[in-house]
């Protein structure tokens, strides 16, 4: 009697799903192998276009994608750029659209069709009931778990938004996870090579680029750094720039849509010819002829492309390594494919780039992965990942105390200890920011609560206890307990909520270009507080000291100077110096009363 | 959620208290417990207490921050062997920071063919500041070591501002 072995335990079978702008597909992982998910025709991607027909049908992926040109107000693609922003923030972005975007409940974006209106999420959701269905249909059996994966950069509403998505299409999504880190994990799949590798990704719109160490297949991401704003995109909108100066100047959608398509196939062209010519004819609307050398592109794209070196500069410093230290460089997404971005990533890092997995495929199959991971399926392997933006809270002047850097591996707990900043004071707002800037008015907002119930005591004494924790998800929660009296409060919000590409974007390029600003700003509030705690730790320890009297006014002398110098809003040199001439004073008393009064005043930062 | 203090981060990772540990072996020892702490190798069999779970492998994360860089860690050792040393021993001595004022003023002003040099004597004033350290606890002079730490401060933030200048 022969009977086929039966399967023990079926192994819980999770997708992993990468969602892109332009193309979205799935992939599993059974065994040590993950593979790509084909429909009946063989091809993995699906086209992430939704095309509403006005017969009634919707119709989604390669056969939208047909649509397009037929239905161009109906055929809705490029939504992952709309997903958990506001309408306001799209606004431009929309403009270049052929569809048309509203401004929907609560400022969301909305796609306009006819006279319905679809969110965001529901047109993603469509795009993933296509790839659950192709995967269904090639695994031949049902899911209804994955994970989906996110540029690095995406903020929690746009995670959020994503999951959201996931639900609509009746998949639970186990975890967000980042497209570089995932395309490490597609690269590392045999995990028997231990090292260093940078990931560099290159979309049609975002950059990111991620360092990771790789042990014994524990995969550790060392740092993160991108431009949410930066890709091939980029590229071409400038020679759109170059075609367009021969054309009579017009804001007809119809010519600058052709102009678009054009740019494109040129920029294509030149990745694998030296010179490439383009002949447009838009009929009454004017032609085009020229030629472009790949020399001409490179010179035109090279501040680009030396934008993205930045931020891999930037990357590797968070790490502590050297350049030469890196053992993998890895491409993914398909600006790669431009030889200039090759040359001047292999020139930096000295590392022919890997190309063994097409880049196209790498971020899905590494999200099959993390998916069998999480699955339980696969405990040899471990993906530790870390937060892209430091958590701080505001103290007195307006300054942001960081308590979580960015780059910190997840989950990770940081407390600290505050004070207040005015005698009797029974109440402290805490206000929580994100963002690398030293100011709270430069950071990200992320949320306000009030701890209440402090004892009565004099500015400095009541001790709160801070405690930041951040979880596997990168959700934050936050503590605040009064170390006396017990009194406490706490909140939970998302890290990164509401917060806008474009901001994080310009919060990154404003933190490098302002570090030197933000630093004498930051030294200015920070003098000035040190300033005020030590006119008031002098004064009170002069009431209990007994000093001789010559000692007592020449500290009483130097205390007023100081006074003064705050009642004049001195500039923090003056403020300093001032200081430094109390702190001389003080230290020299033999006494040490008036010392220990002033260091305890410092001693605690002070909370608003 | 109730805030409890933090274990020390020797006993997170069960390594003795001592300043010196072997980087290789403490490296090892991090990757192993995150294997049997991360949240992802657990969900999977429904941890019943989340919070537990997420705050144990905060504290490893925490811990290898810690103890991974050897000032971080020499603090770490001075507070749990005696809490509040380190706050009782801030007060340094006048001409030890009058010397690191003037470290900080060369920084400042210093010429650009001069960084390579002031980085490797920064280094070197470090090192030595380290093996001072070593000398003090091994002489169990808490005290000492504790402004031993302090004092390096100044050394290692010259050594950071001239980074950030160069």
């Amino acid at each position: 009697m022969t009977t086929a072995p039966q399967p023990r335990a079926c192994p819980r079978l999770v997708l992993g799903i990468d969602l892109g702008t332009t193309n979205s597909l799935a992939a599993v992982r059974a065994g040590k192998d993950a593979r790509v998910l084909r429909d009946r025709d063989g091809e993995p991607l699906v086209p992430s276009v939704v095309c509403f027909h006005p017969d009634g049908r919707t119709v989604v992926g390669r056969a939208a994608k047909a649509l397009r040109l037929d239905f161009p107000e109906r055929t809705v693609f490029s939504v992952k750029r709309l997903i958990g922003r506001a309408a306001a923030e799209v606004q431009q972005e929309a403009s270049r659209l052929p569809y048309r975007v509203a401004a929907g409940e609560r400022g969301m974006p909305r796609v306009q069709i006819g006279d319905q209106q679809w969110t965001p999420e529901a047109i993603s959701a469509l795009i993933l009931q296509q790839v659950k269905a192709t995967a269904e249909q090639a695994l031949g059996q049902p899911v209804r778990e994955a994970v989906v994966t996110v540029p690095a950069w995406f903020d929690d509403a746009q995670r959020q938004a994503t999951k959201d998505a996931a639900q609509l299409a009746g998949l639970e999504c186990l975890r967000i996870l980042n497209e570089p880190t995932a395309a490490a994990l597609a690269y590392g799949i045999d995990g028997s090579k231990d090292g260093t590798a940078l990931v560099y990704d290159l979309g049609g719109g975002t950059f990111d680029v991620s360092i990771l160490r790789i042990d014994d297949g524990v995969f550790r991401v060392l740092s993160t750094a991108g431009d949410t704003q930066l890709g091939g995109d980029d590229f071409d909108e400038l020679l759109c720039q170059r075609i367009l100066a021969q054309l009579p100047p017009t804001s007809d959608p119809y010519v600058l849509q052709a102009v678009r398509a054009a740019a494109e196939g040129l920029k294509i062209r030149l990745s694998d010819a030296e010179r490439a010519e383009l002949e447009l004819d838009l009929g009454n609307r004017g032609a085009v002829k020229l030629a472009v050398t790949r020399a001409e592109f490179e010179a035109a794209i090279a501040p680009l492309v030396q934008r993205t070196l930045d931020c891999v500069m930037r990357a590797v410093k968070d790490t502590g390594l050297q350049l030469h230290e890196l053992d993998d460089v890895v491409l993914v997404g398909g600006s790669t494919r431009v030889p200039l971005v090759r040359a001047r990533l292999q020139a930096l890092t000295g590392k022919a780039p890997h190309t063994g997995v097409d880049p196209d495929l790498a971020v899905a199959l590494g999200a099959a992965i993390q998916a069998d991971v999480l699955a339980g399926n696969d405990r040899s392997l471990l993906l530790l990942d870390v937060i892209p933006l430091s958590l701080g809270l505001e103290t007195l002047g307006g300054a942001v105390r960081k308590l979580i850097l960015r780059n910190s591996t997840i989950p990770t707990s940081v407390t600290e200890e505050f004070s207040t900043g005015v005698d009797n004071q029974t109440a402290v707002d805490l206000t929580i920011y994100q963002g690398e800037r030293e100011l709270a008015q430069d950071c990200r907002l992320l949320g306000r609560f009030q701890l209440r119930g402090l004892p009565a005591l004099p500015a400095g004494l009541p001790r709160i206890a801070v405690t930041f924790l951040v979880d596997a998800d990168g959700v934050l929660r936050v503590t605040a307990r009064e170390q006396r009296t017990g009194a406490q409060a706490s909140i939970q919000i998302a890290p990164t909520f509401g917060l806008t590409r474009d901001e994080v974007r310009t919060m990154m390029l404003d933190s490098i270009e302002h570090a030197q600003q933000d630093y004498l700003a930051r030294e200015a509030i920070d003098t000035r507080n040190k300033a005020e705690a030590m006119v008031r730790g002098t004064q009170k320890a002069l009431q209990i000291a007994e000093l001789p009297p010559d000692q007592t006014y020449a500290v009483q002398k130097a205390t007023k100077a100081l006074q003064k110098l705050l009642a004049g809003n001195a500039d923090a040199a003056a403020l300093k110096a001032g200081c430094d001439e109390l702190t001389k004073l003080t230290a020299t008393i033999a006494d040490d009363v008036i010392s220990s009064a002033v260091t305890k005043a410092l001693k605690a930062d002070e909370i608003r | 959620m109730t805030h409890v203090p933090a274990p020390d981060p020797f006993t997170v990772f069960g390594v003795p208290r001592t300043l010196d540990l072997d980087a290789r072996e403490l490296e090892r020892r991090y990757l192993r417990l995150s294997r049997e702490c991360h949240p992802d190798h657990l969900r999977a069999q429904d941890a019943a207490d989340c919070l537990a779970v997420l705050q144990r492998a905060a504290e490893v994360n925490d811990a290898w921050k810690t103890l991974r860089d050897p000032w971080t860690r020499a603090k770490a050792l001075l507070e749990a062997e005696s809490p509040g040393l380190l706050d009782a021993n801030k007060k340094l001595d006048p001409a030890f920071l009058a010397d690191a004022l003037e470290l900080a003023e060369e920084v400042a002003f210093v010429r650009p063919d001069h960084v390579t040099a002031l980085r490797a004597r920064l280094q070197q004033t470090l090192d030595a500041d380290f093996a001072a350290l070593r000398a003090d606890v091994g002489r169990g002079d808490l005290p000492a070591a504790a402004r031993r730490v302090h004092g390096a401060h100044y050394h290692k933030k010259a050594l950071a501002d001239l980074e950030h200048k160069a």
